[in-house]
């Protein structure tokens, strides 16, 4: 699958924004360029969640906050039948909803 | 800035109702209205709190409504949306109007009517405040955000099931002892955690929350009357001052919090809020806290200074935050019991504290409440408004 998740990368203090904003939150510069959000890290936390977001016709959906190794902290979705607290994941990307028949790309992650 | 003080609350009771919106918000406010023996003294201004009705109830330009509704022509109107931490904000809104001098009489109402969709739907128009790009694409609502946020806070402090349950149990304790609670009875450890069929009772919701962690969907509304010094003192009757309002905001994804278990702007929004009181957090006689789902009455009672950093779940356990004990902690019943109409609730707590501090809470008063503290927690934290009121001596 070629689509990425891409944060941006302050041309002045070289900070990774995720989510991508207007104004570095670390030095206030305006310009930034795109770097894909990939690679390994750790689970910080998750969550089965049970009460369903519209859109979602599964039992659950298995949340996650993931600190990457570069730094960045990213949330998405955890398919990994075992998760733990502190376990290596790597990202892939998929389907993360589908909106109105339009499928939407995003982060999830995997046992690394 | 002038005095501002709070002359009269009122609000409806929550829960589902069949009134329409704006029924709901002119109900309160005549009750606030009432309460504050207002006779032929103007309202200068009219704050509406809301978040949803432009969706849900396919209402708009809620100030105009009410302003008609109750016929306070010309006055000035508006409503003020801010997520969860709506009721507050326009709270605030109202203060400035009076401690500026543009005001004399300022009616704050909040109020929300989300039991008209069903549930996806009512979780799907709160979610919306979640990030778009990051975060709500992926399916998260705010029982996500506060699940994931549970199990970092449970990890990192030994904060266990039965703490949280603990909390469940003390507001529903005190929501049955308040006649305009949503819920008004009580429940057990053994019904909710640790009997066999308590897995049924309780079923999970956002692991590891389950449902008796998370707050009702509510009708509503909750309405303050405030007023400057001038006015207090023509209207005579108990003195309710507000001493301090703090605000502040954080990062709209959790995932970027530098520790997403610190709730940075509960702590600065309360640090504001008591450095312009002139008070600390011991000298809080009654708390209302937001706690929306029953981890963030803990996380906040620290972050508002309460109690040290990982220490809120043992002021469960030796029943401080109790109706008796010494600090107690969502005497309404907190949102938990009381019900969560999402634009009312930040006013709603101003109402309890105020009729807490004028002895009028009847069979949950606090003995002797001289100052009070209320948290408002918008989005998963990322804008929140803490208030100070003070009893003042007649």
């Amino acid at each position: 699958m070629s689509e990425k998740v891409y944060g941006g990368k302050c041309t002045s203090c070289g900070t990774v924004n995720y989510p991508r904003r207007h104004v570095c939150s670390n030095c206030r510069n305006e310009t930034f360029e795109p770097v894909p959000i990939e690679g390994e890290g750790e689970v910080l936390t998750f969550s089965d969640v049970y009460a369903l977001a519209i859109d979602y016709e599964t039992r659950y959906l298995r949340l996650a906050i993931v600190g990457l190794d570069s730094g960045i902290r990213v949330t998405g979705q955890l398919l990994d039948d075992e998760p733990k607290l502190g376990k290596r994941v790597k990202t892939t990307i998929g389907v993360v909803r589908v909106q109105g028949g339009r499928e939407i790309h995003g982060l999830q992650f995997v046992p690394a | 800035m002038k005095p501002v003080y709070i002359a009269g609350a009122g609000m409806t009771r929550f829960g589902r109702s069949e009134w329409s919106l704006i029924k709901l918000a002119s109900v309160a406010s005549l009750a606030a209205i009432h309460h504050a023996k207002l006779g032929d003294v103007p309202i200068d201004s009219v704050v509406v709190a809301n978040m949803g009705a432009a969706r849900v109830n396919k209402q708009t330009a809620l100030g105009s409504a009410l302003v008609d509704q109750l016929a306070l022509y010309p006055a000035m109107a508006e409503a003020v949306e801010n997520g969860p931490a709506s009721g507050a904000s326009a709270f605030k809104v109202g203060c400035q109007a009076i401690a500026s001098g543009m005001a004399d009489v300022v009616l704050v109402t909040g109020v929300e009517r989300m039991r008209v969709v069903n549930g996806l739907e009512g979780t799907d128009f709160v979610a919306s405040l979640s990030h778009p790009e990051v975060e709500y694409i992926y399916g998260v609502t705010l029982p996500s955000l506060a699940g994931m946020f549970t199990r970092m806070v449970m990890d990192r402090f030994g904060v266990e099931r039965k703490h949280l349950a603990m909390v469940a149990i003390k507001n529903h304790e005190n929501g049955a002892k308040n006649p305009y609670a949503h819920i008004q009875q009580t429940v057990t450890m053994e019904g909710i955690l640790t009997a066999p069929e308590a897995v049924v009772n309780n079923p999970p919701i956002a692991e590891p929350l389950h449902l008796f962690d998370c707050c009702p969907v509510s009708d509503g509304a909750a309405s303050v009357v405030l007023v400057s010094q001038a006015v207090a003192e023509k209207l005579g009757g108990p003195r309710v001052r507000v001493a301090g309002i703090g605000q502040a905001t954080d990062t709209h994804a959790v995932h970027e919090r530098e520790d997403p278990t610190d709730l940075k702007a509960v702590r600065l929004a309360s640090e504001k809020a008591f450095s312009m009181a002139g008070k600390a957090p011991g000298d809080v006689d009654v708390a209302e806290l937001h706690d929306a789902f029953t981890i963030l009455e803990i996380a906040e009672s620290e972050a508002a200074g309460f109690f040290p950093r990982g220490e809120g779940h043992l002021a469960l356990d030796r029943g401080e935050t109790k109706l008796d004990g010494t600090l107690p902690i969502n005497p309404s019943g907190g949102l938990k019991a009381k019900g969560h109409p999402v634009g009312a609730t930040g006013v709603a707590h101003l109402v309890e504290l105020t009729w807490q501090l004028r002895g009028e809470a009847d069979a949950r008063q606090v003995k002797d409440a001289k100052v009070a503290y209320a948290c408002n927690f918008g989005g998963f934290g990322n804008n929140v408004v803490a208030t100070v009121l003070e009893r003042e001596a007649a």
